[in-house]
């Protein structure tokens, strides 16, 4: 493939071992806080912090036996599929003619759309806030923090599936169309099929981004709690490893989803190809 | 790989993410469920201070009533967030000189104390605070009291600092710790600089409790955001000297610090007097009394002082305490003596708080 | 499989565009309709409102609709906000230097020596730690950083010293460092997908022409990457202009930065006053966005520039 990096000769084995040698030092950099954050959820120190005056799972217990965790888990997992569902939908639609109408001032409307996430979240969330409360009066829930996470995480989604868009050769469509594919079925067996990577990515993204929100949440979800809330209240007068083992045990739900995500399709493809007949 | 394995994985990717996504979802909703059956909903916007897990988990056991606490970073927050969302909170937690604000702009209801049991187990002095009486009713149920004042760490700091001003020693720059709370941080400076009412300065009082923390700030490490912050911080050894609640030198001795000391200092200080309140716009209004009938028994009381180790208005729960064999240490932390908490400046909503916080953002930015 | 031809001219696409007239033109804008109620309602509409309590008052914890100039006068009749702000400027600014210049060799790594099937997971790897929390990411560095924190202690272990450093903690350094920490994956993945779309043919024709990699790195690769470094530095520097929680965290009395001050004002039921200094923020930031428009250009279907 012509874009294949390995195409291109590449420089003697120093280069390669030194941008390696950077590659695991910021591995380092990034997963030093994380191991430390688990470990502690082992402390018996019930500060979180050092010295280690003991090994315990008894702040695991805790997290499973805390009706209010699992509130907030509950909670947070709802709002983040929601928001997920809303900004995927809508960002990526709104790719659609971002890139391919023939629109009067596109960076404007491009500058417009990418706002929400360049403004301050304090802002989005307090203009928010007051347009609920002050004027439709609304009771603020989990469904209010969906639309200001949405907000938030729409143009993320927008701009990686627009990123992809761009890039898309507009041969393939043509080929379709020779062949006597009206509009419904280019978008639907040649567009969406090749952008589907860049959409899954874009969901992905939102839901991360939600996962984590704290902001704006917290100014919308009113008497709800999300993790991210919770655990900023729980830091609030005195931060127990319960947390931490909180965190931990969310850390190790996403690492079995993500080797589920690159196991399953290996695993899959390895089963099919068992079944399928021999060539001779 | 050939286009049709390529799509294959990539088909097999996006119907794995979306099984364990929809799986979630319901596992989502299933648990959220079972919160909503068991009987009634209060939601508490307080302190993470006034409640524990296990004391929500049997109160409800034992009435069928489930709270859940919201917390709040400062009292201005708490008021405008009732103000602003109307039903959406049964009970909040006010603080001294609010609780008549709270009343005053329709936001709570005076209730007959004496028609909670439980309220027998307080303190008389808790009971008669002039500032909380509206007639035969009173305004809040009494909960917690505690002044601001300074621990200081011995082995660095060799004299007792007896007064806000010794705290501007050039020795201790970069060495204290306090709570990033405007209204309050300028209220002491306020007491610092002999204003008769911290909480209602006037412009002038304003300016020379600004000239004072503008001396103070080169000393402070850091504007905590948590008051745990602050233990962690004199945990730690960062800061020498920290501005803070009773019972911070035992938390910090719990967190593997070293010993700290109390000082009080001679200008006098602030504090709040905590309690719970309830909202007119609650949806469970009758509920309240038999909430708080349940929550606020000895026994759960004496155990949030062993947690927390600021005093409380339960006078049982302090008989309690001694007869644990804590009361050497609740007497150390004032419990038994609510009377003090009528000396100290109680925290209250500021008379000009934009002048507060512009005061304060002026000293403390860049 | 041979290589593809020169990229088609796009003026083709014109004529098997999805259709003309009225009803095309619909329908090439209809996508945009769910964005524009997502959009209008829930993002413009309350930023009027917000605009609308710059000009308002708050008295006595009240939101009054007196108009005023008041709250924009006031940050600039103190040195205080401008000054805070150039301090933010400054650390957003090395912040987001540090971070690009940490994740261009780490993008570089990951499309040319990292085999195609393993990027991905590893890229996955880069945004795992956002699957736990801000809050406790920001404090386990604290519990690096700090007098009793795992750097200390390790130095003292092998006894390069007996006191503990502050090791710049609750200053401006320890906020760099951890905003670094927090916007990393932001560059990573925006460098990474700039630099996966590059055609590498390039690359390879410079070196048959003799040309030693550094040149081809210089010539070739980075003028076309610009675009990409823009973005990452616009998916970095901004958000950090507005932070506010790290700073507090880590930054300690000396590492305050303007977000800080505003959020003072929210938290004390000072709406309008906040409200004021978020809108001069925000449109600080739309000022340099629009200077950096370039970046954000879109090349439509048809090969003009908008």
């Amino acid at each position: 493939m012509a874009r294949e990096a390995e195409a291109v000769a590449r420089h003697g084995g120093l280069a390669r071992g030194l941008y390696g040698v950077w590659a695991v030092l910021i591995y380092v950099f990034l997963f030093a806080p994380i191991v430390l954050l688990v470990a502690f959820s082992f402390n018996a120190n019930q500060y979180g912090t050092f010295p280690f005056t003991g090994w315990t799972t008894h702040w695991y217990g805790q997290v499973f036996s805390d009706y209010q965790i699992k509130d907030a888990l509950s909670t947070t997992l709802k709002v983040a599929i929601e928001v997920t569902i809303i900004s995927t939908v809508v960002g990526t639609a709104a790719a659609f003619p971002l890139v391919r109408s023939r629109l009067p001032f596109r960076t404007g409307v491009r500058i417009g759309m990418t706002l929400p996430i360049m403004i301050p979240g304090l802002l989005i969330g307090v203009s928010l806030l007051i347009l609920f409360t002050s004027v439709f009066h609304f009771q603020l829930s989990p469904q209010t923090a969906v639309i200001g996470q949405a907000v938030y995480t729409t143009p993320f989604v927008l701009l990686l599936v627009a990123a992809r868009l761009q890039g898309f050769d507009p041969a393939l469509e043509r080929a379709a169309s020779d062949l006597g594919a009206n509009t419904y079925k280019r978008l639907r067996y040649v567009v969406l099929p090749l952008i589907g990577p860049a959409v899954f990515a874009g969901a992905l993204f939102a839901f991360t981004l939600s996962l984590d929100e704290f902001i704006i949440t917290l100014f919308l979800i009113g008497g709800h709690n999300t993790l991210p809330i919770y655990i900023y209240t729980q830091v609030k007068f005195g931060i127990t490893p319960e947390v931490n083992a909180l965190a931990s045990l969310l850390l190790a739900a996403s690492l079995v989803l993500i080797a589920l995500a690159f196991v399953l399709p290996i695993a899959a493809r390895k089963a099919r190809r068992s079944l399928r007949p021999r060539r001779a | 790989m050939s286009i049709s394995e390529r799509r294959l994985s990539r088909s097999d990717l996006l119907k794995a993410g979306a099984t364990g996504t929809l799986g979630l979802y319901l596992a989502g909703t299933a648990r959220g469920g079972t919160l909503e059956i068991e009987g009634t909903t209060l939601n508490w916007l307080t302190w993470s201070d006034h409640y524990a897990n296990d004391q929500l988990k049997a109160v409800n056991k034992a009435i069928g009533v489930q709270g859940r606490p919201t917390l709040f970073s400062d009292n201005a927050d708490a008021y405008l967030k009732i103000k602003q969302t109307g039903s959406q909170f049964d009970i909040v937690s006010a603080d001294g000189l609010w609780v008549p604000k709270y009343v005053k702009s329709g936001l709570t209801v005076p209730f007959d104390l004496s028609s909670l049991p439980v309220s027998k187990q307080l303190y008389s002095i808790a009971r008669n605070f002039p500032f909380w009486k509206a007639g035969s009713n009173y305004m809040a149920y009494p909960f917690s009291w505690s002044t601001v004042q300074i621990y200081y760490n011995p082995k660095y700091v060799k004299t007792k600092p007896t007064s806000w001003h010794a705290l501007l020693d050039t020795k201790y720059k970069g060495k204290i710790s306090l709570e990033n709370i405007p209204t309050d941080v300028m209220a002491i400076a306020g007491r610092a600089t002999g204003a008769k009412k911290p909480y209602n300065m006037t412009t002038a009082q304003i300016s020379r409790a600004k000239a004072f923390l503008q001396d103070f700030k080169p000393n402070v490490l850091k504007l905590a955001s948590q008051n745990n912050e602050v233990v962690r911080a004199l945990a730690d050894g960062s800061a020498w000297i920290g501005i803070t609640n009773l019972g911070t030198d035992d938390r910090v001795k719990d967190a593997g610090g070293p010993v700290v000391k109390a000082a009080y200092p001679k200008e006098g200080t602030v504090g709040f007097i905590d309690s719970e309140n309830m909202i007119k716009a609650s949806k469970h209004r009758d509920v309240f009394e038999k909430f708080i009938n349940t929550t606020e028994q000895a026994p759960w009381i004496a155990k949030n002082f062993l947690t927390n180790g600021r005093p409380l208005f339960n006078e049982k729960a302090y008989k309690i305490l001694v007869n644990q064999g804590h009361g050497d240490r609740a007497r150390r932390l004032l419990y038994n003596r609510p009377d003090l908490a009528l000396k100290m400046t109680i925290k209250g909503p500021a008379g000009n708080e934009q002048a507060y916080v512009d005061a304060f953002n002026e000293v403390f930015g860049a | 499989m041979e290589d593809v031809a020169a990229p088609v001219t796009p003026a083709r696409t014109a004529e098997t565009a999805p259709g003309r007239g009225v009803g095309a033109a619909v329908g090439q804008y209809a996508g945009f309709l769910p964005a524009l109620l997502l959009y209008g309602v829930f993002f413009l509409v309350p930023l009027g409102l917000i605009v609308a309590y710059s000009f308002w008052q708050t008295i006595d914890y009240e939101v009054v609709h007196d108009w005023t100039f008041d709250n924009y006068r006031y940050f600039f009749s103190v040195p205080t906000y401008a000054h805070t702000l150039w301090a933010t400027l400054w650390v957003s600014f090395v912040a987001t230097a540090i971070t690009i210049a940490m994740a261009f060799p780490f993008a570089y790594w990951l499309v040319r020596y990292v085999p195609r099937r393993w990027q991905a997971l590893l890229l996955v790897l880069v945004i795992l730690p956002f699957w736990t929390s801000y809050l406790l990411r920001v404090y386990s560095w604290i519990n690096i950083l700090g007098p009793e924190g795992a750097i200390n202690r390790f130095l003292r272990r092998i006894g390069l010293i007996d006191q503990p450093v502050s090791f710049f903690l609750y200053d401006r350094p320890a906020v760099i460092l951890v905003l670094v920490y927090l916007y990393f994956p932001f560059a990573a993945l925006t460098l990474y997908a700039s630099l996966e779309r590059f055609d590498w043919n390039q690359f390879k024709a410079a070196m048959d022409l003799g040309a030693p990699p550094r040149t081809a790195v210089t010539r070739i690769l980075i003028p076309q990457m610009k675009p990409g470094i823009v973005t990452a530095v616009i998916f970095v520097f901004i958000p950090v202009l507005g932070e506010y929680l790290a700073p507090q965290l880590v930054g300690g009395a000396r590492g305050v930065m303007i977000g800080n001050l505003i959020v003072n004002f929210f938290s004390g039921a000072q709406y309008t006053r906040g409200a004021a200094a978020a809108l001069l923020i925000a449109g600080l930031i739309v000022v340099l966005l629009v200077i950096f428009r370039r970046s954000l250009q879109v090349e439509d279907a048809y090969g003009t520039r908008g």
